[in-house]
């Protein structure tokens, strides 16, 4: 423990380094800005800059890429309270009591509360992250190819029995996702696979381009269907705002720690961040006396999504730097990150590179804290950035969007999949496919495979090799449960009265 | 809804297809090192396979029932669209000839032109200081080239 504390300290120390701390800034406002923007979210923000990086040392760049995120995360609140448009899809439940607090001319004090209740979760989530991510490297030290691969079934089984759509299209979401990785050369016998002859499918598809097509593109699509309204009201957070806002968070202190630690259990899971949200949003309902009072504006339904959002997002860096999984597409752009900088995410990162990991932990107390006090300071700025004529952003959004996909691997034709990939984000979302497991497939497609093969390889051919005790055969269990949860749930709901959102 | 439904089931049809075939020419097997290289993408088709039945099953008895329902793409919705997606496309085939950032130039100024009735003077603002400030950041001070095209380097030539 104190021996964490103290390479915490140096951490810290690495990211407030003059530079670093620049770069922080840089990336914060960013950040925001791309979350405040329709069609460019925290994954497409982060992918886009991934090409900029490259030339930067790996310190700097993963505080670069990991301040857009926690700029992103501010973002969206802003939006979702002054616009009634959520952001990601994690603010949707700030939207509830956001906008009508807002419309009741108590914008300032809205932003204020839902400001402080991300920087208190994104606190407790850096808290969880600094202590246990230690422990959970030294532990995944242990891990071989089938301890890996149980792993990874754990991750996409909760796709497909929390996600929460519906089973069979995220199965094919997730295979489909694999399918697409599996394209090129395999990294194992070298052999060509679903290439047809074709020089440009060698290089297969990289994920940063499938999410910058299926996020940036398909989401305008969304958006111009729609017929983008921008009503936006406009606030200034004034010192009194800030002050009575602070003030009903200590009021509604309980509310705020079932928040985040809500959204610090649910951030460990893939694709937490938004239904940590809902769930603290319901708590939060349940536990009110005043139940009329939500979805008027209540402090309470403010307070609990935010809080939860942003600690399961920061809670979420966890499964990534240990174990190398990511939980979100977002997550995933930053480990892709990581991987041109040469480091594989994992229990060897600690080991290997441990100035670089405390540097991004110390990166996640800085940036969480400067980039509280840059959105209380500048929210009518970012906020300005949306009353931008909508034929002026959409243009320029594509333009950045296909600057991001090229610069990938300096591949004409990835501008093209972009497009592509952009057409089938609309129908996926659309029809209620999930992207979020099939950008994870994508990633991980390599990896899983390779991790497979290796196991069955050790096991001579015998799938019993992913229930080997003691470390695959629990983890292999809780995915199967996972997996039918959806089908087991029914059952013990009859018994119990639902708990589940409002 | 329920067309776009039928479709896309059948487009994961073809992808599921398409992945046992080649992975049965690469052999799916256990060869003399493991699993052989359409080992995995074998099974990613036969699972794609089986849930994309399911989908379109599903799709077809609600079809037969309830007819095509309601529309995937709401009314008046279409022409936005387009009006995105082929002026993008255009974009991109123009980045073969004369370069991204002149593309993007021209893209920008029409969609700002033909969409959003903008004045002439915000169009040459904007569809000129961003490609410029833009080419400078990552042509210049990061040293990433994007792409020229076939005549893009002669239209840019510093």
């Amino acid at each position: 423990m104190v021996e964490n504390l103290h390479h915490l300290l140096e951490g810290i120390s690495i990211a407030i380094q003059p530079g670093n701390f620049l770069v922080a800034m840089i990336g914060l406002v960013l950040g925001v800005i791309v979350g405040v923007l329709p069609g460019l979210g925290g994954a497409n923000g982060v992918a886009i800059l991934i090409p900029l990086t490259v030339t930067m040392k790996p310190v700097p760049g993963i505080i670069l890429l990991s301040s857009i995120y926690w700029g992103a995360l501010y973002g969206g609140s802003i939006t979702s309270i002054l616009f009634n448009i959520p952001g990601e899809p994690w603010s949707v439940a700030t939207t509830f009591d956001g906008y009508p607090l807002a419309k009741k001319g108590k914008a300032g004090k809205a932003l204020v509360m839902a400001f402080l209740s991300h920087g208190v979760g994104a606190v407790l989530g850096v808290i969880l992250l600094s202590f246990f991510a230690p422990i959970i490297a030294e532990f995944a030290l242990k891990f071989g190819p089938a301890e890996i691969f149980s792993v990874m079934m754990l991750t996409f089984s909760a796709f497909v029995g929390l996600g929460g759509k519906s089973p069979t299209k995220t199965l094919i979401s997730i295979f489909f996702g694999f399918i697409l990785a599996a394209v090129g050369m395999d990294i194992v016998t070298g052999q060509l696979r679903m290439t047809f002859g074709s020089v440009e499918l060698m290089g297969g598809f990289n994920f940063i381009v499938a999410v910058i097509g299926l996020f940036g593109l398909g989401e305008i699509f969304l958006t111009v269907e729609e017929g983008l309204k921008m009503e936006g009201i406009s606030a200034k957070v004034t010192f009194k705002d800030i002050v009575e806002g602070s003030k009903e968070l200590v009021l509604h202190w309980k509310t705020l720690l079932m928040g985040a630690l809500i959204g610090c259990w649910m951030g460990l899971k893939p694709g937490g961040a938004t239904p940590a949200s809902f769930m603290a949003y319901g708590f939060a309902k349940q536990a009110a006396k005043n139940k009329a009072e939500f979805g008027q504006g209540a402090s309470a339904g403010i307070i609990a999504p935010e809080a939860a959002a942003h600690a399961a997002g920061t809670s979420a860096t966890l499964p990534m730097i240990t174990l190398g999984i990511p939980g979100s597409p977002t997550m995933a752009v930053i480990m892709g990150g990581l991987m041109i900088f040469g480091l594989l995410p994992g229990p060897m990162l600690f080991k290997e590179h441990a100035d670089f990991v405390w540097g991004l932990i110390g990166s996640c107390w800085v940036g969480n804290f400067v980039g509280l006090f840059i959105v209380l300071a500048f929210t009518p700025l970012f906020a300005a950035v949306l009353k931008i004529r909508f034929a002026i952003l959409m243009p320029s959004i594509v333009y950045v969007c296909a600057i991001g996909a090229y610069a990938v691997n300096n591949r004409m034709i990835d501008i093209h999949y972009m497009i592509i990939f952009g057409v089938l984000g609309y129908l996926f979302k659309k029809l209620d496919y999930p992207l979020a497991p099939m950008v994870l497939a994508l990633v991980l497609g390599d990896m899983a495979e390779a991790a497979m093969r290796q196991a069955l390889i050790i096991g001579h051919g015998s799938p019993l090799i992913f229930f080997k005790p003691p470390i695959a055969l629990p983890i292999m269990i809780a995915a199967i449960i996972i997996f039918f949860m959806p089908t087991i749930s029914p059952l013990f709901k009859k018994k119990r009265p639902s708990v589940g959102p409002a | 809804m329920r067309k776009a439904e039928i479709i896309v089931a059948l487009f994961f049809v073809a992808i599921g297809i398409i992945a046992i075939v080649d992975a049965a020419r690469v052999g799916f097997g256990w060869g003399p090192s493991g699993p052989e290289s359409g080992f995995f993408p074998f099974y990613l088709g036969v699972g794609t396979l089986i849930c994309s039945a399911f989908v379109l099953t599903k799709g077809f008895k609600e079809f037969k029932k309830e007819g095509s329902g309601k529309r995937l793409i709401p009314e008046g919705g279409l022409k936005p669209i387009l009006w995105v997606l082929l002026p993008s496309t255009g974009m991109v085939i123009l980045t073969e000839f004369v370069g991204l950032h002149i593309a993007a130039a021209t893209f920008l100024a029409f969609y700002m032109r033909a969409v959003g009735k903008i004045r002439w003077v915000t169009i040459a603002l904007v569809s000129i200081l961003l490609p410029v400030s833009l080419f400078i950041v990552f042509d210049k001070l990061f040293l990433i080239p994007l792409p020229t095209g076939l005549w893009g380097s002669k239209l840019i030539p510093f």
